[in-house]
């Protein structure tokens, strides 16, 4: 195999005026890229600017139109994964590609070519903990996938790939679902990878810092072309946001201060269940204010989605009480919960927010359906609800041909402001944003925080929730950091330090006051 | 793929007509009839003749076409109780055992009457027809209650429970016919009872009124989809149940409403085949081949795509096919089971063009290099 001998500084892969055309787009325009042996190459751009095309066509997942592929100096031609595989690519999936149901170590030896008809998991085990030492990975190889966190499934797909041999990796979206601890700990391990030689090509959306911090060149793309090229040592988050999205952004919402109100919601010693039967909510007691953004800040899996859920009565509370405005609201359903005015953005915008194969009207209809105005009689008042889809299409500058046009086409980030759109659009008293900016582009996430403040500026109350420190510290009027179904505290903007919070967020509820 | 100067691709189709799709739906249609010209000439029968021996009884013979349009009132409605849960993408497997809920339901009715004590009883058809009809809908719409509860209710699997309703309900009918059952026949002959002449059904140019009962459903189920609040919550619904969920569309109350509706209707259909058909008027002795030609309502709403205008032109087909195809397996002194077959290929054949539905073929013309 060509990739195994090769000298710090080799160029190991070379991709040349790489096209690749959908009906309607095109999603790579003559795309240059190149990574040598030991370097860290990430590559940047919006959602929809064609990252993911590329990655699939270095992956052997997709064949390019035009274009070609250099391994180690040699022309090569996937046909599927497996040949990129074979040649020492390897591919850390954003949607993680695991078997939640096995062990670690059988998630990483299945359709391994050593792994044979008999398992030699002893031999195996061995192996894998020997690159764990090597590269500063800790994670239980008997633990079963589904236990695991997603910054562990990470590590899980890491090493899945190494153990086969891999000496390029390629990390899609890498740091979207860690929190600081874990992106530390991934950082330094790649750190110690690129001195073995091996050259890893990150696949970013948005956390700038983060990429200026690691890598050493940068690709920026945009509407599927290379607009910059530059050493990451000349590079400024500003200049790299302004090169993707083609404009300046504004890096930090503008807070606006907001008298704050009367107390809208109020829960008293909420618990409730996950999925899996245990207590996600230990007796959780808050208020949201008039006025207010109330930010929960926690890494996933702690109980905040579980609090959503029950907020918008999806899922029932297993003690205590929720108040909307003084009456008690513990025991309605959903519907009753959207006619007394809680509005609930959901984090699953795929498979929660929106229907996929209805039209972005039918998707706005969603959230008004049970509205008297836009049906009489029990028939659709069609015009009015295209109407409103259409006042939504232009105010939120959705991008797509038509109000007609299926949710499914949109992006995720014109996805997410039509949701938006479509939950503000009905004056929520209460909002609840789960994740609202997960996975969005730097100029949509600066959208819906802006949208954020308006509706907070229009009196209602924000239930924040995301994974994002600096998100819930820059639009929280007072923040929770949550930890396993429980308050680490509830902390005002003004004391609110990023160090504290993060410590509170991995659940150092007492050492607080010596931080 | 290159076929001469031209350039053969395979595209997603983006959006879809009906026009579009009728036109592949006819297609397919003539492909499946040149396929089975194969089996006609294999028979030594000249595949012209063949045709119009099953085209012409089923669509025009004096005797045929009458058979054919009971058949065809009888899979529309049976297709129309499967299209309503089937947008909330549930299946009714169950409308065999609707059906003899809705004919049970029907006769019991004017068994409540006294027919049993005096079979010459002089009842009123502007009332009891009605009734007839109100009870073979409540019967049929019972069973199909059963089912949407379970599943609204304990999520059990629809498939299922509508099959195992299928088999109680065909055994209850037996046991409510034969052998001394409450509705057996004077004859004693394993049948049930004959309605009176006065409770015939009135026919309109010698076909049964529930004719226009069956276009009429199909109508207003189209307006329902498309049209009304609570078209789109079963479709939001059978889209995608968690999104439902989250605006607050009830998951216990859809599968209930879908198989309520979808029961009623399979339960006319059970009135209209045994109460309504000229000829028959009683639940028959081989009443269980009807409830298997029921599941051609199945087939008939797949190739419809669950579209009840649709499903007009396409339980016509059906109706015309499984009546002529028998008929000129007979004539033709074909081998048993040709009408079988000559289905078989068609559904095949509809179900495989529906792959143009997503894909079209493109021709490109290639530039001469220069």
């Amino acid at each position: 195999m060509p990739l195994e001998k090769i000298k710090r500084g080799d160029t190991v892969l070379e991709a040349r005026g790489i096209t690749k055309k959908f009906p309607g787009v095109v999603a790579n325009d003559k795309i240059d890229f190149t990574i040598k042996a030991g370097e860290i190459h990430a590559i940047l751009g919006e959602n929809g600017a064609g990252k993911t095309t590329l990655m699939n066509i270095l992956f052997g997942f997709y064949q390019p139109d035009e274009g070609e592929i250099y391994i180690n100096g040699e022309k090569v031609n996937f046909r599927s994964p497996l040949d990129a595989i074979d040649l020492g690519i390897g591919m850390v999936h954003q949607n993680r590609k695991l078997i939640p149901a096995h062990t670690v170590i059988e998630n990483i030896i299945l359709g391994h070519p050593k792994a044979g008809n008999i398992l030699n998991l002893k031999r195996t085990g061995e192996e894998i903990t020997a690159l764990c030492d090597k590269y500063g990975f800790k994670i239980d190889l008997k633990a079963k996938v589904w236990q695991l966190s997603e910054g562990e499934k990470q590590v899980v797909e890491i090493l899945k790939a190494l153990y086969r041999g891999a000496k390029i990796l390629i990390l899609d979206e890498p740091t979207s679902a860690l929190a600081p601890p874990e992106m530390k700990k991934l950082l330094a391990s790649i750190k110690i990878m690129t001195r073995d030689e091996l050259a890893i090509i990150p696949f970013i959306t948005h956390k700038l810092p983060i990429v200026l911090e690691v890598s050493e060149r940068v690709t920026v793309l945009r509407r599927g072309k290379v607009t910059a090229r530059l050493e990451t040592a000349g590079a400024t988050e500003k200049g790299l946001a302004k090169e993707m999205v083609g404009r300046e952004v504004i890096f930090r919402t503008e807070q606006v201060e907001v008298e704050r109100g009367k107390p809208i919601l109020q829960v008293e010693n909420l618990s409730a269940l996950n999925d899996k039967e245990c207590l996600a909510l230990k007796g959780l007691s808050f208020s949201v204010h008039e006025g207010e953004i109330f930010g929960i800040a926690g890494i996933s899996g702690n109980g905040q989605h579980v609090l959503a859920e029950v907020l918008a009565g999806l899922r029932e509370a297993e003690g205590g009480k929720v108040f909307l405005d003084g009456t008690n609201i513990t025991r309605s359903s959903s519907l009753e919960r959207w006619e007394r005015g809680i509005g609930y953005i959901p984090s699953e915008r795929i498979d929660v927010g929106s229907i996929g194969d209805f039209s972005l009207i039918d998707n706005v209809f969603m959230n008004y359906y049970f509205d008297e105005e836009f049906s009489k009689w029990g028939i659709v008042d069609s015009k009015k609800i295209r109407e409103l889809t259409k006042e939504i299409i232009s105010e939120y500058d959705v991008a797509t041909p038509g109000p007609d046009t299926i949710a499914k086409s949109l992006s995720g980030g014109n996805l997410q402001k039509l949701i938006l759109a479509r939950v503000l659009s009905r004056k929520p008293r209460f909002l609840i944003a789960n994740l609202p900016t997960q996975g969005l582009d730097v100029g949509a996430t600066e959208f819906v925080q802006n949208k954020l403040m308006e509706a907070k500026k229009e009196k209602a109350g924000i239930l924040l929730i995301s994974e994002d420190l600096d998100e819930v510290l820059s639009l929280s009027d007072r923040v929770a950091p949550i930890y396993e179904g429980e308050f680490m505290g509830i902390i005002p903007r003004e004391e609110a330090k990023r160090e504290n919070i993060g410590a509170m967020m991995a659940g150092l509820k007492h050492k607080v006051e010596e931080i | 793929m290159k076929l001469g100067s031209y350039d053969v691709k395979l595209e997603k189709r983006l959006t879809l007509t009906g026009w579009e799709a009728a036109t592949i739906s006819i297609l397919a249609i003539l492909f499946a009839l040149v396929l089975f010209s194969f089996i006609f000439l294999q028979a030594g029968v000249n595949p012209i003749t063949g045709y119009e021996e099953i085209f012409s009884y089923a669509f025009v013979n004096l005797y045929g076409l009458p058979l054919t349009i009971n058949r065809f009132i009888f899979l529309l409605l049976c297709t129309c109780a499967f299209i309503i849960p089937f947008r909330a993408k549930l299946w009714n497997i169950g409308m065999a055992g609707q059906l003899y809920a809705g004919a049970l339901g029907a006769f019991a009715v004017v068994f409540a009457f006294g027919i049993k004590k005096s079979p010459d009883l002089d009842l009123s058809p502007g009332v009891v027809i009605p009734l007839m009809m109100a009870a073979a809908a409540v019967g049929g719409g019972a069973s199909g209650a059963v089912v949407g509860f379970l599943k609204g209710k304990f999520h059990t699997n629809e498939i299922v429970v509508t099959m195992m309703i299928n088999f109680i309900t065909f055994w209850l009918v037996a046991h409510m016919i034969k052998e001394g059952g409450p509705f057996m026949g004077a004859g004693g002959e394993g049948e049930g009872y004959k309605l009176p002449a006065s409770l015939y059904a009135p026919l309109i140019m010698g076909v049964p009124f529930t004719v226009f009962i069956a276009l009429g459903l199909a109508v207003l189920l189209y307006f329902l989809f498309v049209k009304t609040n609570i078209g789109y919550q079963i479709k939001a619904y059978g889209h995608s149940p968690s999104a439902a969920r989250y605006a607050g569309i009830s998951p216990f109350k859809i599968p209930l409403l879908v198989f309520i509706m979808g029961g009623l209707i399979a339960g006319l259909a059970g009135y209209h085949y045994f109460a309504a058909v000229p000829g028959v008027y009683k639940i028959t002795k081989n009443y269980g081949d009807f409830g298997d030609l029921a599941f051609y309502g199945i087939i008939c709403g797949l190739i419809s795509q669950g579209n009840p205008l649709a499903a007009i032109p396409i339980a016509l087909l059906f109706g015309g096919l499984t009546n002529g195809g028998r008929f000129a397996q007979g004539k033709l002194k074909l081998g048993f089971g040709i009408d079988y077959a000559l289905l078989g290929i068609l559904m095949i054949t509809l179900v495989a063009f529906q792959f143009f539905y997503r894909y079209k073929i493109v021709w490109i013309k290639k530039e001469k290099e220069k």
